[in-house]
């Protein structure tokens, strides 16, 4: 048994933001079934076997973890049944990495047995790729190791590698020595137990973002959020991202998101705020440029935005780049049509 | 000018005729024409009809009635001869009768399937059903691939993708396992040797899981005219065959015409060079307006040709639009566009290496130029082919090269003309191509007890075999994969190293451009640094070649001349696995070497005169092979009977005939194997004859040749004795021009002595 403390946390509404499956409503944590494989290889093609299946769920006791390892191939059938059983019990799959992985493998293995494999059509909640939204930027790679030592403060010492797996078990199945197999199964329970600490931390975090501590995880959430069309809530946490490197992206991905729902005032106070701070470089100048022009009608106020911007850009940078020198260039010419314009006004 | 007129001027042109040793003419062949089968699906015929085909010709009808009546078929068909709809027709109504119904067709190339999916989905457009085609190969984007496993009535791909990618995955692809009705297996002459054997035993695998889904497909094969076409398609399948020959296609006169170089030095024997003829039958041909076909057997001289023909038809702008090149390494878009150009007129002249020798669809023409013999009666026929309008005649020259090979095909024009094309074989039961795939089925389902793999001969020793090994589990009448790797991946079907180098076009420094790709193998030879390297005729120079990177960096530029480089290739020793050595005796052994080719200088040859300007070196590493060998060390006294150049000669003749005769006893194709001699061989230090795999790691033919040793030198013996030539042929010890006056009878004496070595 397992306690944990983010458990109630654990809600639909914050799983329905950070994935788009839909889940059932109302949903009951109890019916979520946390599933990892131990397998035969990476492969995963037709001679690639799951012989030990480690299934998660919260119970009125706690977080019940069973494991189902097969002895030998013929036990298959038997372990796939058990799991087929667990499965139909439950409402909602969770995995890591099993939507390209485990419930594929499954699926094959199911199918090389003759057992039918409808039931892992169940709602699907995929805990890699979500944390590869929101920890990417921080942590650069997502595997369950490291989120659970950066994120979930976790430590394995004497963790058994994944890939050690597979000749773990030939060696048992050579030896019939089921000690070899103890240390594959304790890393399995713990793959197990650290998706419900993953998912509860992530729902905590969804629902609370004012207590995310790292500006790379807030301005992840925010874009992840965006993406899935989550507005308000993107919004919400764009503004929390702190002063720092990330602030100034954040608040152009806030302004651009109120400018496609037609807020251009609320767009501008963010641009002229930024400019104030002086912060953003040019892009919030190129912003405000674009308003005064098409919005306000005041072509001579864009002239000014546009001639900051070049002033701006005509400072030495290391980043002297290409893309600078597109932008350079599409800034001038920005420049010498309004002021084209201009002169034309005022004949 | 059409094909005859021009016959008649060229027989009128005493200068011209004067070169030409045989002028044959084949006649006409009416259409013979059969009613739509009854069992084809009446809804076909409108969609028939609307693209103006109103009945079908005999093979064609033939074949729809045996296939839909549920019989394997192979159909031996000559280019434009209307093979596809053999297949598509019967397929297609099977299709539109039973919705579920899934066909795979494997072509041996991309780009072929690409073609046959073109114009299958003509068909399907004009029948208005909803059938999905889809190719999936290596191109297939990834997001694709779903649809197509899901959807696809009719999955057209490769082999290579058929083992690695198809098979291992079954499970992925349910839908196609449990209904899948036809195998189309097209160009299946190319399916010889190691290839060959390699998809046999793919297809013993695809079966054995049809079975597991319960399915039972019939076999569609097709092939070009070769020796064996049932025998192949028999042992491709594993199963009994019905050929259909009776090619009911009609086919216009066709004039073949025999042409050798003039002697330019009596004294010497030389001849004109081969390039500077066809430069100008070629240019005829153009002048004049017939569509025509020329191939060489290098891509460097194809090259060459094409800048030569592309200048005669320049407009004032320098385009020259109407010849084009055509090879392997050019770009698919490329390639496309050439063939188009050609379906639609509106290329004259093209020329090309073998890679159009396929049935890439590219219409019949007018003229076909061969630049050299292409080696084999089967390959020149189906080169040859590509000329044969069904109702216009239509014109063949072959033009010999000063090569004694192609000497003595000019010299004896029907041995040509009326020898039957090659056998294909190949060997199933090999048993190292036999366990590679053996693994690969035991990973994609486990075998049980007395389970047989295709026709392969005890499948259960396989078994056990790999379970002493640690490979496979046997539990409870079951052998389950017990290995953390996946089989499919360490087993290539082909030979050649896939891995491919790109060109790129630095002329313009601001757009660098990828023009063509190149095998590893040829860029030492072709892209070699200073290499004057020519595409579609233009020129470039290779600026630099980085060879970790795979790319070759170009730059265009306007030279007279072109270059040529030395290949080397040495052998090395690097291990004996068993050994005879008795100095009374025939010393033999077997073991492993290294096949080194190096290149290590290039020639600057002036375009036109082709005069030798200079020389460059080339500094590259070496490409290795490591594969197994078997070789014969001539005892002592026997090469004292001998002089230097006897010796040599007698040694040449035997390997000419290893190369014909071991490929028929190790059942394989003469590219698997290389035959040889070496007069102080740095193996044995002696004269010395080898037998080695042309396959990296090799594939177990040279130790078969070693277990059937005094077979194989009967068979050579046999075959010189009988031979009715005087002094030597290509079918024997190889024509007199290589192997001397005395070649054969030395190559006899050899061999014979060889034989009554009491210990062999």
């Amino acid at each position: 048994m397992h306690e944990y403390p983010e458990i109630d946390a654990l809600a639909r509404r914050p799983l329905m933001l950070m994935q788009h499956e839909d889940l059932p409503d109302p949903l009951n944590p109890r019916h979520i079934l946390f599933l990892d494989t131990e397998t035969t290889g990476l492969g995963g093609g037709a001679g690639t076997v799951a012989f030990e299946i480690g299934v998660g769920r919260i119970t009125s006791q706690g977080f019940a973890v069973t494991q189902y390892v097969m002895r030998d191939y013929p036990e298959e059938r038997f372990m796939l049944e058990k799991v087929r059983q667990q499965i139909l019990d439950s409402e909602v799959l969770c995995t890591f990495n099993g939507r390209t992985f485990d419930i594929p493998l499954l699926r094959t293995r199911f199918l090389m047995n003759r057992i039918n494999a409808d039931c892992l059509d169940l709602p699907h909640i995929d805990l890699l790729p979500i944390s590869r939204r929101i920890y990417k930027l921080r942590l650069s790679q997502c595997r369950l190791s490291r989120i659970e030592s950066e994120v979930l403060g976790i430590s394995r010492p004497n963790d058994l590698p994944g890939s050690e797996a597979p000749e773990r078990f030939f060696r048992f199945l050579k030896t019939g020595e089921f000690s070899l197999l103890e240390e594959v199964l304790a890393h399995n329970e713990q793959d197990v137990a650290s998706m419900l600490l993953l998912l509860s931390h992530l729902c905590a975090q969804y629902t609370r973002p004012e207590q995310i501590s790292f500006q790379e995880d807030l301005f992840s959430m925010g874009a992840a959020l965006e993406k899935e069309h989550h507005t308000r809530e993107s919004r919400r946490v764009y503004r929390l991202v702190p002063s720092g490197r990330l602030h100034s992206p954040s608040q152009l991905r806030l302004a651009a998101s109120h400018r496609r729902d037609g807020q251009a005032e609320r767009a501008k106070e963010i641009y002229l705020d930024m400019i104030a701070r002086k912060e953003g470089g040019v892009e919030p100048y190129i912003a405000m440029a674009k308003y005064y022009e098409h919005k306000e009608g005041n072509p001579a106020l864009a002239l000014e935005m546009t001639r900051k911007a070049l002033i701006l850009l005509a400072e030495p940078s290391l980043l002297d780049s290409s893309t600078v020198q597109d932008t350079r260039n599409a800034l001038q010419y920005r420049y010498d049509r309004l002021q084209k314009r201009l002169t034309k006004k005022g004949i | 000018m059409n094909v005859d007129q021009l016959a008649d001027v060229l027989r009128n042109d005493e200068d011209f005729m004067q070169n030409v040793v045989r002028w044959e003419e084949l006649p006409a062949q009416e259409a013979r024409y059969a009613a739509f089968p009854p069992q084809l699906d009446p809804r076909l015929i409108p969609v028939l009809e609307k693209r103006g085909i109103h009945s079908l010709y005999t093979h064609q009808a033939h074949a729809v009635r045996e296939i839909l009546d549920g019989h394997d078929v192979v159909v031996v068909t000559p280019t434009a001869s209307g093979k596809t709809m053999c297949y598509n027709l019967p397929i297609l109504s099977e299709i539109l009768r039973n919705p579920d119904t899934r066909a795979l067709y494997l072509f041996p190339t991309k780009a072929l399937s690409a073609d046959q999916v073109n114009e299958l989905y003509d068909l399907i457009q004009l029948s208005g059903a909803d059938i999905k085609t889809y190719t999936y190969d290596g191109d297939t984007p990834g997001a694709a691939r779903k649809a197509v496993r899901q959807a696809g009535h009719i999955v057209v791909t490769n082999p290579d993708m058929l083992h690695s990618g198809i098979l291992p995955h079954h499970t992925k692809w349910v839908k196609l396992f449990e209904n899948l009705k036809y195998i189309v297996i097209d160009e299946i002459h190319t399916y010889r040797g190691v290839f060959g054997s390699n998809l046999a035993n793919v297809l013993r695998r695809l079966i054995r899981l049809c079975d597991f889904y319960g399915s039972h497909p019939q076999f569609i094969l097709c092939s070009a005219t070769i020796a064996n076409p049932k025998e192949l398609a028999e042992t491709l399948t594993g199963r009994s065959i019905e050929l259909i020959d009776d090619n009911g296609a009609p086919m216009g006169k066709r004039h073949f015409v025999f042409y050798n170089p003039p002697v330019i030095n009596e004294q010497l024997g030389i001849r004109k060079g081969a390039m500077g003829e066809v430069r100008n039958i070629s240019g005829m041909l153009l002048k004049n307006g017939i569509q025509a076909i020329t191939f060489a057997r290098s891509r460097l001289v194809v090259e060459v040709l094409t800048r030569y023909l592309k200048d005669m038809v320049r407009d004032p702008l320098g385009n020259a639009g109407r010849v084009r090149g055509y090879r392997g390494g050019y770009l698919p878009t490329t390639r496309h566009e050439i063939e188009r150009g050609l379906r639609e007129g509106r290329v004259d002249a093209v020329i090309s290496t073998n890679a159009l020798e396929l049935g890439i669809d590219i219409g019949a023409l007018d003229a076909c130029v061969l630049c050299g013999y292409p080696g084999t009666i089967a390959s020149a026929w189906q080169q040859a082919g590509r000329a044969g309008r069904r109702k216009a005649s239509s014109i063949v020259f072959f033009v010999a090269n000063s090569s004694a090979l192609d000497q003595y095909i000019v010299a004896h024009p029907d041995y040509f003309l009326h020898r039957s094309p090659e056998n294909a074989l190949l060997n199933p039961d090999n048993i190292y191509i036999l366990l590679s795939h053996f693994k690969c089925a035991a990973y994609e389902l486990p075998f049980e007890d007395g389970d047989a793999f295709g026709n392969a001969p005890s499948p259960d020793m396989l078994m056990e075999y790999l379970t002493d090994s640690n490979i496979l589990r046997h539990v409870g009448g079951r052998y389950h994969w017990m290995a953390d790797d996946f089989p499919a991946s360490s087993l290539s079907l082909r030979s050649a190293a896939e891995e491919n180098f790109a060109i790129i076009d630095i002329t313009d420094p601001a757009r660098h451009k990828v023009v063509g790709e190149m095998d590893r193998f040829t860029v030492p030879m072709l892209l070699h640094e200073n290499a004057i390297y020519m595409h579609e005729g233009m020129q470039y120079q290779v600026e630099k070649l980085d060879f970790d990177a795979c790319k070759a960096f170009i730059r265009q530029v306007d030279v007279g001349y072109y270059t040529d480089a030395d290949l080397n290739i040495s052998l090395s020793l690097l291990d004996i696995e068993e050994e005879v050595n008795n100095p009374s005796g025939l010393s033999r052994a077997l073991g492993e070497i290294k096949v080194s080719a190096l290149v290590t200088m290039f020639k600057k040859i002036r375009f036109d005169t082709h005069e030798n300007l200079g020389f460059g070196h080339v500094r590259l590493p070496e490409t290795d092979m490591h594969t197994s060998a078997m070789w014969w060390k001539l005892p002592d006294d026997l090469c004292a009977s001998f002089d230097n150049d006897q010796l040599k000669d007698g040694m040449l003749g035997i390997a000419n005939l290893l190369r014909i005769v071991s490929p028929l006893y190790l059942m394989c194709s003469p590219q698997d194997i290389c035959v040889v001699y070496q007069v102080k061989s740095p193996i044995t230090d002696k004269p010395t004859l080898i037998i080695y795999d042309n396959y990296p790691g090799g594939v177990g033919l040279a130790q078969k040749a070693y277990s059937m040793q005094r077979l194989l030198l009967e068979k050579c013996l046999e075959i010189v004795t009988g031979c009715g030539c005087p002094h030597g042929c290509p079918s024997c010890v190889g024509p007199v021009g290589e192997v001397g006056l005395d070649g054969k009878q030395t190559a006899i004496l050899i061999l014979k002595d060889m034989l009554s070595r009491s210990d062999l």
